[in-house]
């Protein structure tokens, strides 16, 4: 079952082309991997997805709703979280509070209701604050709840973005480049935590991604891109094999799975 | 154990205003007059604080929306004869729907881009002070009536203290409350990272008008307190020095911090009463604080609170950053964050 489709996307930046008549159907609980060589179009490709770009031309459908042109906090609202490339943590905040901060549309105090300090607030911050706990659990952070969220190494801080997105249920995350800068065991731990998220919570995954061991081992399809345009997309072994994404994506004369990373 | 329990924001704030309560049992006139401004200033550096340090949104309008607050009190009163009473609350008001209209070039603009514009809106406004002399006065001022007491026995001037003194500790607990809150979250996240914060569904045009709002209010009513405590409004008590206090009072005792606005007014309120005497030297003395400030402790003076009093929280407190940032004020604040713009050649 289809909850993604991007149908015939084009964008430009001034003369770039930089997304040429894109397509691509995303299904209810997979992991999609997108790779590329730099300059693809791959985050141009997210970013239009959730909103921060608006495409020249074609449709963004999410379950049946046209989504394209929308706000990226609406299109939030609509059950599509992303990470980012860098570290995303509110470092004025602690790690609890941010996750609390994924929650902002689950939530419902108003202006009043905080400045009153009603009992329905409190309660409310309370049961946020649990699940927020819940979130961190997930992903093996409980502990770091209380800290600012500046004292983390850069790689925590990816593992934590990752919980803030999971929080508010969504039902499609994007990711941009989740293993840049981990430690080859930090990209084993980050493995098993995306196909948790696949298995335990059914969350489609579409993910960006240069270490290639992680992407070809973790993805149930991936997606390739080159100067805008999309040249292959099919199973891990399939990419492996094909002609046109070894030649312009891995190299001619390179090893394909030693290539890249 | 127990001690470090009662180092907190919580305590140090009843103590203070718990000493300002009875500050006139034993203060004479003069030092009545000084603890009052005490209280008119933290209101105005709490104000800000919610939008500078806690949004993140650099504006300068804050003196020019202060003086609307005490010039449309004012002169309710002496045009269709109100009490000070409605005219307050409506002043406040007026303050508050005219500073909310400021969000709208805050969603195109950031950074050194809003602080001109919101200037260059307080200067609009001086400049109605002062020629709108049909409405206005003109430069010269005008005196607004003494505010009446009706059938309660006090003194003027201790009522407006006593006044004053409730409308800042209401005032100061919703700014805790509220940057405790949902909302107060939403402000820091779209202060960290505009774009992160929208991917997490938060609306930025919401909670930018909603920052402008609350402290323009906060301004609108520190205004009409003003008004009734001098008794006397003219376009000067508004113009740009001020704007340099209230900035000043924020930098020095910490962005994004409560503890911070009422540590710095009260601090800066001190400062500018010994200098009452060189009135040309205090503008020189604001201004070297201001820098000296961002230059070398651009988080504050609650960064020394937070690093002797163990125990003491502050949680929202701008700081923490490899680079300092003191750039919200000198307007690159969106340079750090710049690589998340959707950019075509991040592809």
């Amino acid at each position: 079952m289809t909850i993604l489709a991007v149908d015939r996307v084009s964008i430009s930046f001034g003369g770039v082309r930089a997304l040429d008549d894109i397509s691509a159907a995303f299904g209810a609980g997979e992991i999609v991997g997108i790779i590329g060589p730099n300059g693809a179009g791959k985050t141009t490709l997210l970013n239009v997805i959730c909103g921060l770009n608006t495409p020249d031309a074609g449709a963004i459908r999410l379950g049946d709703r046209v989504i394209t042109g929308m706000k990226p906090n609406w299109i939030a609202g609509m059950g599509l979280a992303r990470t980012f490339q860098t570290s995303q943590l509110f470092s004025g905040m602690s790690i609890l509070e941010n996750m609390m901060t994924g929650l902002h549309l689950r939530s419902r105090a108003t202006l009043f209701g905080a400045a009153l300090h009603t009992k329905r607030m409190r309660a409310e911050e309370a049961e946020l604050a649990a699940r927020a706990r819940d979130a961190l659990d997930f992903v093996g952070f409980a502990a770091f709840a209380d800290q600012p969220g500046d004292s983390l190494s850069f790689g925590q801080r990816r593992i934590v973005e990752i919980a803030r997105t999971l929080i508010s249920d969504p039902k499609i995350v994007l990711l941009d480049e989740p293993a840049v800068g981990l430690s080859i065991n930090r990209v084993a731990e980050l493995d098993q935590l995306l196909r948790r998220i696949r298995d335990e919570k059914g969350v489609t995954l579409v993910m960006i991604e240069h270490v290639i061991r992680l992407v070809m081992g973790v993805s149930d399809r991936v997606v390739v891109l080159n100067s805008g345009q999309k040249i292959a997309e099919g199973r891990p072994e399939q990419i492996r094999e094909n002609p046109a994404v070894i030649e312009a994506y891995l190299g001619k004369q390179v090893d394909a799975g030693r290539a890249a990373s | 154990m127990r001690l470090q329990a009662l180092v907190s924001n919580r305590s140090f704030l009843t103590l203070l205003f718990g000493a300002l309560l009875v500050l006139p049992a034993f203060a004479n006139q003069y030092t009545l007059f000084v603890g009052n401004l005490m209280l008119l200033y933290i209101i105005l550096a709490s104000g800000l604080n919610i939008l500078v340090g806690f949004a993140g949104q650099l504006a300068f309008a804050n003196a020019a929306i202060y003086g609307i607050g005490a010039y449309g009190t004012a002169l309710l009163q002496v045009h269709l004869g109100w009490s000070f009473w409605a005219a307050a609350p409506v002043g406040a008001v007026l303050a508050m729907v005219i500073g909310t209209l400021l969000a709208f070039p805050a969603l195109r603009l950031s950074g050194i881009f809003l602080a001109l514009s919101t200037l260059a809106f307080a200067q609009a406004t001086q400049w109605v002070l002062w020629h709108w002399q049909s409405v206005t006065f003109g430069a010269g001022g005008f005196r607004a009536p003494p505010v009446n007491f009706g059938w309660i026995p006090i003194k003027p001037d201790y009522g407006i203290y006593f006044v004053t003194w409730a409308v800042t500790v209401v005032l100061l607990l919703f700014t805790w409350r509220i940057m405790r809150s949902r909302i107060g979250r939403a402000f820091v996240a779209m202060r960290d990272g505009e774009i992160a914060a929208q991917s997490l569904g938060i609306d930025l045009l919401t909670y930018k008008a909603m920052a402008f709002a609350l402290s323009s209010f906060y301004a609108g009513a520190a205004g009409a307190l003003y008004s009734a405590l001098l008794g006397f409004v003219s376009p000067e008590g508004f113009d740009l020095f001020q704007m340099i206090i209230h900035k000043a009072m924020i930098v020095v005792g910490g962005l994004g911090s409560v503890v911070g606005s009422v540590l710095g007014a009260s601090l800066l309120v001190y400062v500018m009463e010994l200098l009452r005497e060189f009135k040309s030297t205090q503008e020189i003395v604001f201004g070297a604080l201001l820098v000296g400030f961002m230059v070398f402790q651009p988080n504050g003076l609650v960064v020394f609170l937070k690093r002797w009093l163990p125990g003491w929280r502050e949680p929202l407190h701008l700081a923490g950053h490899a680079e300092p940032k003191a750039s919200v004020l000198s307007g690159s604040f969106k340079g750090a964050t710049s690589d998340e713009r959707p950019a075509a050649e991040r592809a």
